[in-house]
């Protein structure tokens, strides 16, 4: 599809256009021209979006989407629309299906799938075979079948041992090793974030100590193995100067962040809403100010949407029962580019993890491939669940300020409109 | 007519000091009718109540049971042990089967935190909570604080200690709310891995020694160690537990001042507390079983009223 984007700024550092508000052409899935007042060529559509600004296609390394296993809380093709209506071209497909993403016919089969569609998705392997923890499951095979790491989804590596081996394996070809940041022993049966919110809603409460001692652990494994590691979804203060203290030390260490753990407290839980029952726990607003001093002082290398549908049946219930996890595909953007300026979420979303996944990253020049994330950052609105594309509604940005607005995507030569 | 400031008693938490004085001089007026000949009041005879046990309940269960025929309500009673959810109908269409047969007011025990406050979010009655896991129990922490100001004439500027097991208990937690409401200064006393960390943010003190904490108190409220809902072992051995924490006369006899021994029940006699101080004058536990009643027809009838309103 060959079309005219009118009077778009181009957000890339890297493209000497930056910052400019120009028309960009693109034929046959390639950028073929970026002026001022392009008129539309026959076989072209022109389109006009107000404020409307482009840059690199956004990458999200952390979705889940059920499919195979769970297809009434989110399947890959209405998850691949939602991704690209959001603003995404890239995603990490985590790897909680069922069965679970850990042999190189799983990976086969969720490329083959989204082969084809306006989103590349890079499956993210099961570290240990079903994901049990147990037995490392066969890495390499998947990852020449194209997984780009590797991860027991939520799941805490009990057995240090594991951890260990893994880091140790995965250097003979490079694999990335992902260690959920949570030690099972101390969060016992934890709900929450303990704190003064667990203690005055009598809510079983998880200490911060749960995930600062796991990646305390993880950081002793790595110093002494070698190879890299990342940490995904860190939602302490304390995990943040561990891991800053990591990396000053030269360990080749990179951890991420959810948005919900950027935007969101544990006081919003008085509500006993079960859309806030979310993997590591909401913390609290001193958390929150530390994650975000964390991503502006490089610490943290980027966020995710960490993307999680479930479905009513499992999320309209009592808070104890209701399972853990949020969507954020179509929240991400609009609740953090007013906190963290475009300058940072942009670099959080496009380049930082595209080259700790080793993706490559994509330009706004002229010859180019279009990969491109559509959207602007003006106007604001309360974020409702009318604004929700997934097929499972468990947003817990239900009700708070959205800034700006995701257009849309062109990828593959594909332009999807929200 | 007065009325409290919420729609539902869901916890003490929602309620303000002059909702709990609203409720002490209803049932204090109750208080006097269940001593009558004729224990009986028609106020409530157009109103429907369910009293949904899914947890197992036997003085708190009898003491709803009989508020409510002593307002001349209709009962009905439903017990399932274990949640809703474990036998595959959610809470949710648990009570709207029930309201469908046209009840009034529902009083729920329920394993869960917040699950009262989950169905009120979606379901249009007026809910009692009779204790939602390590949450609230509001109906205990009142008449508790009835009890209190019965036997020493008010709750404002005594001190309380409640002893025990407060990370497991929902009666810990509603006292404190309601304590503090009514101006009492408030402690708790236990071995660390029973005290919530965070606790000292609600403004209670913390002791671990039962001797300082006793020296200190005007009453004692002592709590049960809630085996049940303990996943793993907090203390090595009840014996050991009984020589830090428990209550004795010989203890007592070495205080000075007299401390007023409370306890919500089921008593372990030997354990938190001996025979000789359960059944001593200085304890008000009975007392407490009988306001139970009286506390829990003036709740039931000023909710009621907000219907008839």
């Amino acid at each position: 599809m060959n079309i005219l984007l009118k009077s778009a700024i181009v957000f890339d550092p890297k493209s000497t256009h930056h910052n400019q508000t120009v028309d960009v052409l693109i034929e046959n899935g390639l950028i073929s021209k970026i002026d001022n007042n392009i008129s539309c060529p026959t076989n072209c559509e022109e389109i006009n979006l107000e404020n409307l600004i482009i840059s690199n296609g956004w990458f999200d390394a952390s979705v889940s989407f059920g499919e195979p296993g769970y297809e009434d809380r989110e399947t890959i093709n209405n998850g691949i629309e939602v991704a690209a209506k959001s603003g995404f071209t890239q995603i990490g497909l985590n790897s909680n299906c069922y069965p679970f993403t850990d042999s190189k016919s799983m990976v086969n089969f969720l490329k083959t799938k989204a082969a084809g569609t306006p989103v590349n998705i890079y499956p993210i392997g099961s570290l240990t075979k079903k994901s049990e923890g147990t037995e490392i499951a066969e890495l390499y095979d998947m990852q020449q079948a194209g997984a780009i790491a590797f991860n027991d989804y939520k799941k805490g590596t009990k057995n240090a041992n594991l951890i260990k081996i893994a880091l140790q394996y995965t250097q003979s070809f490079g694999g990335l090793v992902m260690s959920y940041p949570n030690n099972c022993n101390i969060a016992g049966e934890g709900l929450v974030n303990e704190g003064i919110n667990s203690t005055r809603l009598g809510l079983k409460g998880t200490p911060a100590l749960a995930e600062e001692l796991q990646v305390s652990r993880d950081l002793f494994l790595l110093e002494y193995t070698g190879g890299k590691l990342h940490i995904p979804t860190i939602s302490t203060q304390k995990s943040v100067s561990l891991i800053k203290e990591a990396k000053a030390k030269g360990l080749n260490i990179t951890c991420s962040v959810s948005a919900d753990h950027l935007t969101i407290t544990d006081d919003e839980l008085s509500s006993f809403d079960a859309n806030y029952k979310i993997a590591p726990p909401l913390r609290t607003q001193q958390d929150v100010n530390a994650l975000i001093e964390g991503l502006k002082d490089g610490t943290i290398d980027f966020i995710t949407s960490d993307h999680d549908p479930i479905d009513i049946e499992n999320k309209k219930l009592e808070f104890s029962h209701a399972i853990d996890g949020t969507i954020g595909l179509e929240s991400l953007f609009v609740s953090l580019q007013d906190t963290l300026g475009l300058d940072l979420l942009i670099e959080k979303i496009t380049t930082a993890p595209q080259t700790i996944f080793g993706l490559s990253n994509s330009t706004i020049t002229e010859g180019e491939k279009a990969n491109l994330s559509l959207f602007t950052t003006k106007g604001t609105k309360t974020f409702t669940e009318e604004d929700i594309l997934s097929t499972s509604t468990n947003s817990a940005y239900i009700g708070k300020k959205a800034t700006g607005k995701v257009y849309g995507t062109y990828n593959n030569g594909i332009l999807t409109l929200a | 007519m007065k009325t409290l400031s919420v729609p539902n008693l869901l916890g003490i938490k929602h309620l303000v000091k002059e909702d709990i004085d609203l409720i002490f001089e209803t049932a204090d007026h109750f208080k006097e009718v269940i001593n009558r000949p004729i224990k009986k009041v028609p106020s409530l005879r157009d109103i429907t109540i369910a009293n949904l046990f899914f947890e197992n309940s036997t003085r708190t269960k009898l003491s709803f049971e009989l508020a409510e025929k002593r307002l001349s309500a209709d009962v009905i009673n439903f017990s399932a042990s274990g949640s809703s959810v474990k036998k595959g109908e959610t809470l949710i269409d648990t009570v709207n089967n029930i309201l469908s047969m046209k009840v009034d007011i529902i009083v729920m025990r329920h394993p869960d935190v917040g699950a009262h406050e989950f169905l009120s979010r979606h379901v249009n009655t007026k809910i009692i909570n009779a204790g939602d896991g390590t949450h609230e129990h509001p109906t205990q922490a009142l008449l508790d604080s009835f009890s209190i100001r019965e036997r020493l004439g008010d709750v404002a500027g005594k001190k309380v200690v409640i002893v025990g097991d407060i990370l497991h208990s929902r009666v810990a937690l509603s006292n404190i709310y309601a304590l503090k409401l009514q101006g009492a200064e408030v402690k708790v006393c236990g071995p660390v891995t029973l005290i919530p960390k965070y606790i000292e943010s609600l403004g209670v003190g913390v002791e671990t020694d039962l001797r300082k904490a006793l020296e200190w108190a005007d009453v004692a409220n002592m709590l049960r160690v809630q085996n049940e809902r303990m996943d793993i072992k907090y203390f090595p051995s009840t014996r050991e537990y009984t020589q830090l924490y428990g209550v004795n006369k010989k203890l007592l006899n070495s205080i000075n001042s007299e401390v007023t021994i409370m306890h919500p029940g089921p008593i372990n006699r030997g354990v938190e507390i001996t025979s000789d101080v359960a059944d001593s004058d200085q304890a008000i536990i009975l007392n407490q079983v009988e306001n139970g009643v009286a506390i829990r027809m003036a709740c039931i009838y000023l909710l009621a009223s907000q219907i008839k309103q």
